[in-house]
């Protein structure tokens, strides 16, 4: 082979080398790809549920209690009944898991029975106050925005129920299948405790008719639910 | 069958026979380890040790001993001078009669019972930051860009022992710490500043709802959260939130007022010192805890005691800190050898209480220009407890720097004691495998009894 033959040979061998065809696959619709049918957001939770902050709990609680100033709402909690139903929110603080750095007190990343019984205190003093407020005739109603009726069957209680559900879970109690009527139990059975306190009197008077114990009862389930401590 | 496959099998038979005997022993130890008490305290600020623990009263090296010159000697019992030099006197040894152990006199009155005292000297703390000493104290790890990344002990004691107890672990500004996946919701520690907060959290009036009332609504609760619990994908929040409704209950339901109520802790135990300087809110603490075991309410009572951090002139009153601490713990011991065990017939509480006693680090050997004494990377920590030997004393340090020095051999060489060996050896002491809570540190079976 001649020389110029030998480079015309190599030249087209490289040209050949450098040909790359053209990309022919077609493009198609994703829904048309194998396993693509169905395309579907994954919304599961990807890690397990977390305490809601105490400065959002206190938040929260303050709004709760008609948007009132933490010494106001101090003030309004105690009433003229001492330390019955409140004491300062200095007594909380520890307990609800804020950090204390002046005794090198950590925050407290997880709830602790301690902490629940530091829930129920200030969910009493919430529903009691908002019972003694609301159901009494006094407006605007804060927490309880519907009439009470001394006698209900689960008909009636399950839209004032639904009220209390959506101010402290935020959502229509419908979406939670049940709920309505383990907690008409929970109001019933309250009642039914309560009937014999219309005799009672003196120091062993309650401050509430039974109907009124049986919705801060109530309250207080809504208040210290599980829902409302974690997200 | 040959010989070798003979030897092969055998050795095989060998190794699974010691795993079942092996695992059935941890188990029994364990088992007789449920009705134990554990009481941890923390000396808040790094202690002198050369006052009380590992003795100096010479100059040597860059060793100042404690002298007439930089410490307030006269409220210390134990101090009897000896001479340093010419106007300067430094104390004798504190060691009576059959007591193995040379102390300092800030031990205090604890001397009278050396003969229950496992002392551990010389532990490496590679740290002179607070929070680190202090989490490397009580967990056995550094911390990790910050923070803490192990359980304390007081958290694993409570894991493995106290799950079932009203209080698996109540922590009194003790560091306690809750890290890891292999723990129960019910043992988070109970942190509370004072036990005076407890008492205002618990109070409830009758005239609104009645205690019957607020049963109901927790239990309900423990309902609605084992109920969700079992539509979501992470059960683990909702499932401890319900154990920790089922604590509140038993918590609220028995009675508890008495253990929670200061006057009424200090009336039960009269003989604790509540008006002493630095260990009078200790002593309450203390109070607490033997209230609480008395009960069998709790397993693990954590606290604290500050006043040792004594860079200045302050650092003239650390003996008085530390006679304070150990004359608590003498008395918190004459307390629990009068007690009787809630659970064991004619046994007393002092038989199955054990307590840990750690530091966040020790303070320099010299002093500095403001007459006081910096951090140190060595330590103390002090074991009483049946199941460690008594009157006894390991590790040291060398005597020119006060540093520790290697006395044993260990899988990775001859090394120092750390807090993790000493946390390893107490949890191993109840029948609990160290590997599940630790990541360094190895049992030293020569402490235990």
């Amino acid at each position: 082979m001649s020389r110029r033959a030998f480079a015309v040979v190599s030249g087209v061998a490289l040209l050949a080398a450098c040909y790359h065809p053209r990309d022919t696959i077609p493009a198609v619709p994703v829904a048309a790809l194998p396993g693509h049918a169905a395309l579907t957001v994954d919304t599961s939770p990807k890690s397990d549920l977390r305490m809601v902050p105490t400065e959002a709990y206190v938040r929260t609680y303050l709004a709760l209690f008609g948007g009132l100033a933490p010494l106001e709402l101090q003030k309004r909690a105690r009433g003229a009944d001492g330390a019955q139903l409140f004491d300062t929110w200095g007594d909380y603080l520890a307990t609800l898991g804020l950090p204390d750095y002046k005794t090198d007190l950590p925050r407290a990343r997880e709830t602790n029975a301690l902490m629940l019984a530091t829930f129920e205190r200030l969910g009493a003093a919430l529903c009691d106050r908002a019972v003694e407020h609301d159901l009494r005739g006094s407006k605007p109603r804060v927490v309880f925005d519907f009439d009470a009726p001394k006698e209900l069957d689960v008909t009636a209680f399950t839209p004032r129920f639904d009220v209390l559900h959506r101010t402290f879970l935020g959502y229509p109690e419908k979406l939670a299948p049940g709920r309505a009527a383990r907690f008409f139990d929970l109001y019933a059975k309250t009642l039914t405790r309560h009937a014999g306190d219309a005799g009672k009197t003196g120091k062993d008077k309650p401050k509430l008719a039974p109907n009124e114990a049986a919705w801060a009862v109530v309250c207080e389930g809504l208040v210290r639910h599980p829902e409302f401590h974690l997200y | 069958m040959d010989r070798r496959a003979f030897l092969a099998a055998c050795s095989v038979a060998g190794l699974g026979v010691s795993g079942v005997l092996g695992r059935a022993l941890f188990a029994a130890t364990q088992a007789a380890a449920d009705q134990e008490f554990f009481v941890f305290v923390h000396a808040s600020g790094g202690w002198d040790v050369t006052l009380w623990a590992d003795p100096r009263n010479e100059r040597r090296g860059i060793v100042e001993p404690g002298s007439t010159d930089n410490l307030d000697t006269t409220p210390i019992k134990n101090w009897v001078d000896r001479k340093l030099d010419e106007d300067t006197n430094t104390f004798e040894i504190v060691q009576p009669k059959g007591c193995n152990i040379p102390f300092g006199p800030g031990i205090g009155r604890l001397v009278e019972r050396a003969d229950r005292l496992c002392l551990i000297n010389g532990l490496a703390m590679n740290t002179v930051s607070h929070p680190d000493g202090t989490t490397y104290s009580v967990t056995g790890r550094h911390l990790v860009g910050g923070r803490v990344v192990a359980s304390s002990i007081d958290t694993m004691m409570a894991n493995e022992l106290g799950k079932e107890q009203t209080f698996p672990s109540v922590s009194i500004a003790f560091p306690s710490s809750y890290v890891g996946d292999d723990l129960d919701r019910r043992v988070v520690p109970l942190r509370i500043s004072n036990i005076g907060a407890i008492t205002r959290t618990l109070t409830r009036s009758e005239r609104w709802e009645t205690s019957a009332d607020r049963d109901a609504v927790t239990t309900l609760l423990a309902d609605e959260a084992r109920e969700l619990a079992k539509h979501t994908q992470y059960p683990g929040a909702l499932n401890g939130l319900a154990l920790q409704y089922d604590a509140l209950r038993r918590m609220l339901g028995s009675g508890l007022s008495e253990v929670f109520s200061v006057p009424a802790l200090k009336s039960a135990q009269p003989s604790l010192d509540y008006k002493a300087r630095f260990a009078g809110n200790a002593a309450i603490n203390a109070a607490f805890a033997v209230e609480a075991m008395k009960r069998n309410v709790i397993r693990c009572t954590s606290l604290a005691m500050g006043g040792f951090d004594t860079h200045t002139n302050n650092y003239r009153q650390q003996p008085v800190v530390q006679q304070e601490l150990f004359g608590l713990l003498h008395d918190l011991l004459g307390v629990l050898d009068a007690t009787p065990h809630p659970t064991k017939a004619g046994k007393k509480l002092a038989d199955h209480t054990h307590i840990l006693v750690v530091s966040d680090f020790c303070r320099t050997p010299q002093i500095n220009v403001a007459q006081g004494r910096d951090h140190y990377p060595n330590n103390s920590a002090l074991v009483i407890s049946p199941r460690f030997k008594r009157n006894a004393v390991f590790g040291k340090t060398d005597p020119d720097q006060l540093l520790p020095v290697p006395t044993r051999t260990f899988s990775d060489g001859a090394r120092a004691f750390t807090p993790a060996d000493l946390l390893a050896t107490f949890v191993s002491a109840f029948g609990v495998n160290p590997r599940k809570y630790l990541r360094d540190g190895e049992v030293v079976p020569e402490w235990l009894a």
